[in-house]
């Protein structure tokens, strides 16, 4: 059985905790599904953003690792576009008790600092990443935008797109797809 | 110039602990404080020994001998596990407080 008392203590003192810019919220009532934030880090493509992640602690904690997804989509090497998975070591083999839900998520916005595109979650990103930062960075920050910001209305390009006739959800799949690159994205969609 | 330093007084505290190097005096998997319990023991003490290994961290021994069974590394330096075998010095460590009321220059 997972160690209640600690995960007690660490939600006590995340709760306390204003400066790290990580919360964390318990989503169920034996404690071990729990949902944190962490803010995009300045000064990267993903500054302004919003992340949610999926915390769900697993019996044998804190031994074992928690187990951490991104809900919200992200374009990061180490982290799937698709499933939100994470590739970071110290959720895996490098995970040790001394550790926290707190260190976990700072090592996930550190991640965010400095991806590791030798070590992929996301062959594509990783790809891009390499070979044209620039598209890289427009693309993550485009992703960031869409997906990672509260809406304060759509971006421009979406309502343009879908005044063409296109839905929604695929004006937005296309244009995150195309880095924000709106005559790219309408190409795509014409094309598909 | 020396300094000449004249103990005019000292007060002599007792406190109970495992220990002189006990880092932080939490336990760095359970979090609990040393003189306290990890989970599943009822009693402080006896029940729930402190051990130290060689690089000098500290932890209950129900919680060391959980992780060692998946992992031989120290879980805050990451090491390799040794423990300590000469376990210095009785359970009860006294602290001199030296507290200097005068002192002159010479
Ligand atoms: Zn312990
Ligand atoms: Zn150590």
């Amino acid at each position: 059985m997972a160690d209640k008392g600690r995960i007690k203590k660490e939600l006590t003192e995340l709760s306390r905790d204003t400066k790290s810019g990580v919360t964390v919220e318990v989503k169920s009532e034996d404690m071990h599904e729990l949902e944190g934030t962490i803010s995009g880090p300045e000064g990267t493509p993903y500054e302004g953003g919003t992340y949610v992640i999926t915390i769900s602690i697993p019996r044998g904690y804190p031994f074992e690792p928690p187990k951490m997804k991104f809900l919200t989509k992200i374009w990061h090497p180490n982290i799937s576009s698709q499933t939100g998975a994470i590739c970071l070591d110290i959720l895996k083999d490098q995970w040790s008790p001394a550790l926290t839900i707190k260190t976990a998520l700072l090592s996930l916005q550190a991640l965010l600092c400095s991806p590791e595109p030798e070590d992929p979650q996301d062959a594509q990103v990783a790809t891009m990443y390499k070979q044209d930062p620039a598209k890289f960075r427009q693309t993550a920050k485009f992703w960031t935008e869409t997906y990672a910001q509260k809406s304060d209305g759509e971006s421009a390009a979406i309502s343009r797109l879908v005044e063409m006739g296109f839905s929604r959800d695929r004006a937005v799949a296309a244009l995150a797809q195309a880095g924000g690159d709106e005559t790219e994205a309408v190409n795509k969609l014409l094309s598909s | 110039m020396s300094l000449k330093v004249t103990i005019k007084r000292w007060n002599a505290v007792a406190r109970w602990t495992w220990g002189d190097h006990v880092d932080g005096d939490v336990c760095g998997i359970c979090q609990m404080p040393f003189e306290g319990c990890p989970p599943g023991v009822k009693f402080p003490g006896d029940g729930a020994p402190v051990v130290w290994g060689k690089c000098a961290h500290a932890f209950h021994l129900q919680c060391i001998s959980q992780w060692l069974t998946s992992k031989n590394s120290c879980p805050i330096c990451r090491r390799e596990w040794e423990f300590e075998s000469s376990q210095g010095g009785p359970p009860v460590s006294f602290f001199l407080l030296f507290q200097p009321t005068t002192h002159s220059f010479r």
